[in-house]
């Protein structure tokens, strides 16, 4: 795979198979929101292990990871199910301490990504200072004094994950990525930069030409893209604003049946393990007409 | 404009909430934030017209019309004038304290307003208790944010003499701690079930300003892990006018969004 401008689509078992045991993954997501699900259920089809992963805010899709086996380490600021509570595979990992937990706040794990993609060995925040939270990880930020005013500031070094993933709505074959109304979310605008391989589903594939008519939704360049995957519904059960939203069923479901190890473990066998491919967790919600009902905002 | 009578106590906190905001704030909020959020759109639509509300931090001056999801959910950007991209516009307006107020609640609060939500035990890699983490309250603690915070389980279990681990920087150690930090601002007010309460402009600790009906100081003190500066008198928070009730029952939050918030709580709404 090169970050040329040829065709990057491959299937989601290749898209997988370029994650490997072991990797920093930078993983879009929020509570409820934007998140590459489709990939994440095939790396747990597909066995990861070791997975060190870093998000701004982790949802259900790392609670199925950690309850699967798939993760070592996570770096995030919160790990919840935003309105539905509790991640409890995460909370039950760490309590066991069989979960590295690296807590960072929003704007240090941002500023150690954004000097990542800059190829910078640090950058500075102000975020976190007096907090017991720097403290967690020295290796990685450290109050210092700023050069000019001797006031202290926190230095952040460098992150540069093996590999993003990123969900996203429509994108040509070359893997010119496009969002709407534009990229909001600093997953998606500093994840892809400051990795060093990207890996994104789209809702939809369109010619180049089109994406040439509409270059300002353009998020991600070709250039910066490994591996593509055509993934429609590919964040459910979040949601992809403004074309659906998040499956509140599911997540209910979800939040009640991961209460214990054994029903977390029914809940995975019934949506991941016990699918295939993506078609048949399609297929599972009831096809598009059931998926039709999930585009309401009121 | 009158005085309720019936009134619960989610509606007491968020028409108290409100009172406190003024067409100088901007607000951007957080995760499962239903009383300052529902807090927000009624002191807009009351007595503070010109208040600035980024909905979850992306929606710039939204106007969703009522609470209708989750508080950080792309429902509640409707008819905003502008998505606030994250990474660059949102830190640079936080960092520079353009958007300088934010409510905040936790697991532990100390007698200083620091702020715990990450884990509840002596070490943090060995939790008693793992929680959800600090989300953005890691941030804004530092960055000069006028903080209000919020309760619905006012105990000696959240109202604690130190946190366990303190995400959240309020007045760190009280006195001049946080100014000597060089940070601005700070914790302004605590709203809880039981009560209000504010920070003794001096010591910083935590003081008792009232109480709501039916509690008395003392209930107040006994549920509460530390000592709380007592004013020699303790009036009763005031009930919220009649109009502001109506609108937050029939306009902001006729949902009853805010209830979700007290699961978990010894007082029932």
């Amino acid at each position: 795979m090169t970050a040329k401008k040829e065709d990057k689509l491959v299937s989601l078992q290749q898209a997988a198979a370029m994650v490997r045991d072991g990797d920093t993954i930078a993983m879009q997501g929020m509570g409820t929101q934007m998140s590459p699900l489709g990939l994440v259920r095939e790396l747990i089809r597909a066995g990861r292990r070791d997975l060190q992963v870093a998000m701004v805010v982790g949802g259900i899709g790392l609670d199925w990871m950690i309850a699967a086996g798939c993760v070592r380490k996570v770096m995030a600021i919160i790990i919840n199910l935003d309105e539905f509570g509790m991640a409890n595979n995460f909370r039950r990992a760490a309590e066991a301490q069989q979960l590295e937990v690296e807590e960072y706040t929003e704007h240090t794990i941002l500023t150690r990504l954004g000097a990542g993609a800059m190829g910078l060995p640090f950058g500075v925040t102000r975020s976190g200072l007096g907090s017991d939270i720097l403290g967690l990880h020295p290796e990685t930020t450290k109050v210092i004094e700023c050069p000019f005013t001797g006031k202290p500031v926190v230095a952040c070094r460098a992150l540069e994950p093996d590999v993003a993933i990123l969900h996203a709505h429509r994108a040509d074959s070359f893997g010119n990525i496009q969002f709407f109304p534009k990229p909001i979310w600093t997953d998606v605008d500093v994840f892809p930069r400051a990795a060093k391989k990207v890996i994104v589903s789209v809702e939809e594939i369109v010619e180049n030409e089109e994406i040439r008519r509409t270059p300002e939704r353009t998020g991600i360049p070709y250039f910066k893209v490994d591996a593509l995957v055509h993934l429609p519904y590919g964040a459910h059960p979040c949601s992809l604003f403004p074309r659906y939203n998040f499956d509140r069923a599911v997540f209910q479901r979800y939040a009640d049946e991961s209460r214990t190890p054994e029903g977390t473990r029914v809940f995975l066998d019934e949506f991941v393990y016990g699918l295939k491919t993506h078609d048949e967790y399609l297929a599972k919600l009831g096809g598009p007409a059931a998926l039709k009902s999930l585009e309401r905002w009121d | 404009m009158g005085t309720a009578k019936e009134y619960t106590i989610d509606e007491l906190m968020v028409c108290t909430l409100a009172k406190a905001f003024t067409s100088e704030d901007i607000i951007l909020n957080g995760t499962v934030s239903f009383i300052p959020v529902s807090a927000v759109l009624l002191a807009r639509a009351t007595h503070a017209h010109g208040l600035t509300w980024v909905a979850g931090a992306v929606g710039v001056d939204a106007q969703p019309g009522a609470v209708i999801g989750n508080t950080l959910d792309p429902t509640m950007w409707k008819n905003c004038v502008m998505y606030l991209p994250q990474y660059e516009d949102m830190w640079s307006y936080v960092h520079r304290g353009t958007l300088e107020t934010f409510c905040i609640r936790g697991a532990q609060i100390d007698q200083y307003g620091n702020i715990n939500n990450s884990i509840i035990g002596s070490d943090y890699h060995k939790p008693k208790v793992r929680l959800p983490g600090s989300a953005g309250m890691g941030d804004m603690g530092s960055l000069d944010k006028r903080v209000f915070i919020w309760s619905t389980t006012h105990n000696p279990r959240t109202f604690v003499k130190k946190v366990d681990f303190r995400a959240c920087v309020g007045w760190l150690d009280g006195g001049d701690s946080r100014a000597k930090l060089g940070l601005r601002n700070g914790p302004q007010l605590v709203i809880t079930d039981l009560c209000v309460m504010d920070f003794e402009p001096d010591s910083k600790r935590m003081r008792l300003v009232s109480v709501h009906r039916g509690v008395t100081a003392k209930q107040v003190q006994e549920q509460t892990a530390f000592e709380l500066v007592m004013p020699a008198s303790v009036p009763e928070t005031p009930g919220p006018d009649s109009e502001y009730l109506r609108l937050l029952r029939d306009v902001v939050d006729p949902k009853s969004m805010r209830k979700i918030e007290f699961r978990g709580s010894a007082t029932k709404v």
